[in-house]
């Protein structure tokens, strides 16, 4: 959308607010040129991504941090934290100060090199999935032409770091907590990725902005989630996202009461903040993958793109905050097998409805989806019924 | 942009060494977690490699098979086998000096046998850019026969596993 | 209904009406009932117990206490120190000289009010009590323990109003005992005439 806040130009560069980041950065680099050799303003190009994303991410998962303790508050019938700056708007500088004085606790027997290595690991694939997300129009960082298969392979790398911090803490919970861990997020990655595929499939490319751009339609009624494909899958991603996030009702490896902490109980200070950093951006980069691939993305009417990307990706980090106030834990076992036993197959019938949407997009379409989503559903439920062993008889002694 | 080009060649022998180092990490640390650890970083390595030779796609494929699953594999079954990580192996023995010196030898031939052999490297090969449609295309058209092999094959070794891991039932009834 | 998931949704519903009418409703409808200390308190009830002080009538030299000792005897964690007032001559005079009590020591526990025969040691209502030294900066003279009748009532009304009845009603029989015997020169005087 063209809405141009100062009227005419700036060397030429047009001023609307859509563009307002692009065309900041062509200014900076625009004037970079005049000075300095070419090789420089491509390199200052790639700087000034880099430090943008690198201040984005910790300033994201800060203030996610304070909205997550605000909503959870108000779903359990208390403020959230209020004291520190008007509606604690300050609370995560005052965490982020208390985590850096802390004092830095590494067990006697810990593997003290891996120790170390593990919380700096595990920032770095968070740091890179920010790298495709499309936050606007033109304003992803790198348009890789492999984009969403680069963000499933990212994402797999988390769970290496995982491994490293529960093994080399020498700890009885931490090896529990980070084989759980690692369990958990081998297993919802396969649904996670099949959930992928259709909308791979109906916009025919890997391209995060190539998939946003084929759900451009009038009143953004061409959105994936508004079809019967879409709908399931988007549920799929979205459950697998949170899973993978390690979020509640799937956050066994951390669960307080059970674990003490899982996988980070023998790290304090900056390493636990570094751990808490990766996890909630990974949070915010999955909500923003999940909107790109369903929800549209940055389409949407009137308001800048960036508007309403962040905008749907915020309900979406909302609805995650929701589900954490809303649900117990899940048990392991349950965990694993809705996963594998549920979610799986769910994804293999909604290639299925991809297909035969892909022939047809009408209302016979609609009723053959929902006729094939209601058998297979029907179907799974009772294949998962909950396993009650028999009742053992105990003969009497006489 | 010479500067640039130059700046990519010293990345990309950077990046080599490290694949060698973090191989060499593989065999010769004490530690058997490290080792694990060093295998994952030479695998990352190699991804990067792909990235310089333009193959985007198997890069990707390469860290989301390897580093996301077959490192873990190997870090479960490390980690599961009881004391297996606790101890710490010595890696050389007194045959190591034979060992190394019948190695190189063997690395001597073989880089003479490389550096001799007249590789089909034609204009077509050089330029060719392989993108995910092409793959897919050929996936499902020309190759589409070992591709289902592939499955068959990847089936019986899951159905034996399960059929391995599963526990006798004791016939038992009270 | 019991499709799958009925619950889960339902379940969302209710956190959500939650969380959407905890920006309306009271605290005493279900709403949010935190009470943001120390902009606001809440209400303080006549029986909160806390640290004990020594009530005056009218001036600080007209102390309740007469320095019996029976409240030092009687804390548990022998928190009280009193010595008694000696004027001029050696005698004692029914003040005491010190009324030391250790409010670190002190645990709120009441027996000093409940035992004291002549109603002059009750609990304060006052918890923010902080010290820069230390507990040394906790002992309480009596100096700082004194407190008017007037700000008993205020935060005791109904125990106040009680014992200043009781003791209205004792001043009001002495002046009567005290007027109807009659002083012995004026019986004497009276009786001699006869």
């Amino acid at each position: 959308m063209n809405i141009p806040l100062v009227s005419p130009a700036i060397r030429g560069i047009e001023f609307n607010a859509d563009m307002i980041f692009v065309t900041a950065k062509a200014w900076i680099l625009s004037l970079l040129g005049h000075f300095l050799p070419d090789w420089v303003v491509v390199l200052a190009s790639i700087t000034i991504s880099g430090v943008v994303i690198l201040c984005l991410g910790p300033v994201i998962m800060m203030y996610l941090t304070l909205l997550e303790r605000k909503l959870i508050g108000r779903i359990q019938n208390r403020y959230g934290p209020n004291r520190v700056g008007k509606w604690g708007l300050l609370q995560p500088i005052a965490d982020g100060i208390k985590m850096f004085t802390k004092e830095d606790i590494v067990p006697a027997k810990a593997d003290k090199v891996v120790h170390l290595l593990a919380p700096i690991v595990i920032v770095v694939p968070a740091l890179m999935l920010f790298l495709v997300v499309p936050f606007g129009e033109r304003m992803t960082a790198v348009n890789l032409n492999i984009g969403i298969l680069y963000f499933i392979a990212v994402s797999s790398i988390t769970i290496l770091p995982i491994f490293m911090g529960s093994w080399a803490s020498r700890n009885k919970y931490s090896l529990l907590g980070g084989m759980r861990t690692a369990a958990q997020m081998i297993s919802y990655e396969i649904p996670m990725t099949l959930a992928v595929v259709p909308a791979i499939m109906m916009s025919q490319s890997l391209s995060t902005n190539t998939i946003v751009m084929s759900q451009e339609g009038p009143y953004d009624m061409h959105w994936f989630i508004f079809t019967p494909w879409g709908i399931v899958g988007f549920i799929i991603f979205f459950l697998c996202a949170t899973a993978e996030c390690n979020r509640p009702p799937f956050d066994l490896p951390e669960a307080e009461s059970e674990l003490v902490a899982g996988f980070h109980t023998e790290y304090s200070g900056m390493k636990f903040a570094l751990f808490y950093m990766a996890e909630y951006m990974n949070a915010f980069t999955l909500c923003g993958i999940a909107t790109t691939l369903f929800l549209g993305g940055w389409q949407g009417l009137f308001f800048p793109s960036w508007l309403w990307f962040f905008g749907k990706t915020f309900v979406l980090i909302c609805v995650m905050i929701w589900f954490r106030g809303t649900f117990p834990r899940f048990r392991v076992d349950h965990l694993m097998g809705f996963a594998w036993k549920f979610l799986l197959p769910l994804t293999l019938v909604n290639i299925l409805l991809t297909a035969l949407w892909q022939f047809t997009s009408n209302l016979a379409a609609w009723l053959w989806s929902i006729l094939i989503l209601a058998v297979s559903l029907w179907v799974l439920v009772k294949l998962n019924r909950t396993f009650i062993p028999e009742k053992r008889h105990y003969p009497l002694e006489s | 942009m010479p500067v640039l080009e130059i700046a990519a060649k010293f990345g990309t022998y950077a990046v080599m060494a490290m694949i060698l180092i973090f191989a060499l990490g593989v065999v010769t640390l004490r530690n058997l977690f490290h080792c694990a650890l060093c295998l994952a970083a030479a695998l990352i390595g190699t991804a990067a490699l792909y990235v310089v030779l333009q193959a985007e796609y198997l890069a990707a494929i390469q860290i989301l098979l390897y580093v996301g699953a077959v490192v873990t594999l190997i870090i479960f079954a490390i980690m599961l086998t009881e004391h297996l990580a606790e101890k710490t192996v010595r890696q050389n023995n007194s045959q190591s000096l034979l060992a190394l010196l019948g190695l190189l030898g063997f690395v001597a031939l073989l880089t003479g046998l490389i550096l001799k052999t007249p590789w089909p490297v034609t204009q077509t090969a050089l330029t060719a850019k392989v993108s995910v449609m092409g793959l897919g295309e050929a996936l499902m058209g020309t190759y589409v026969f070992p591709f289902e092999v592939i499955s068959i094959i990847l089936i019986a070794a899951l159905i034996g596993t399960v059929v391995i891991a599963k526990k006798d039932d004791p016939e038992e009834k009270p | 209904m019991t499709i799958f998931g009925w619950g889960v949704f339902k379940g969302m519903m209710v956190t959500l009406k939650n969380f959407l009418t905890s920006y309306f409703r009271k605290p005493d409808e279900g709403g949010i009932f935190t009470v943001q200390y120390p902009e606001e308190r809440e209400k303080e009830l006549e029986n909160f117990r806390n640290f004990p002080f020594l009530v005056y009538d009218g001036t600080p030299e007209k102390i309740r206490c007469v320095a019996c000792g029976i409240c030092e005897r009687e804390c548990p964690p022998k928190c009280i120190h009193i010595e008694m007032e000696l004027d001029g001559t050696g005698k004692p005079a029914r003040k005491p000289a010190v009324f030391d009590i250790d409010y670190s020591l002190c645990m709120n526990c009441g027996m000093c009010e409940e035992v004291c025969p002549f109603d002059s040691v009750f609990m304060d209502h006052a918890f923010e009590v902080t010290s820069e030294t230390g507990s040394e900066g906790l002992v309480r003279h009596k100096e700082a323990l004194l407190k008017s009748n007037e700000y008993f009532q205020k935060i005791r009304p109904a125990l106040a109003s009680t014992i200043d009845q009781k003791r209205k009603a004792a001043e009001e029989k002495k002046k009567a005992t005290v007027q109807a015997t009659p002083p012995p020169a004026a019986g004497a005087q009276a009786q001699g005439p006869q």
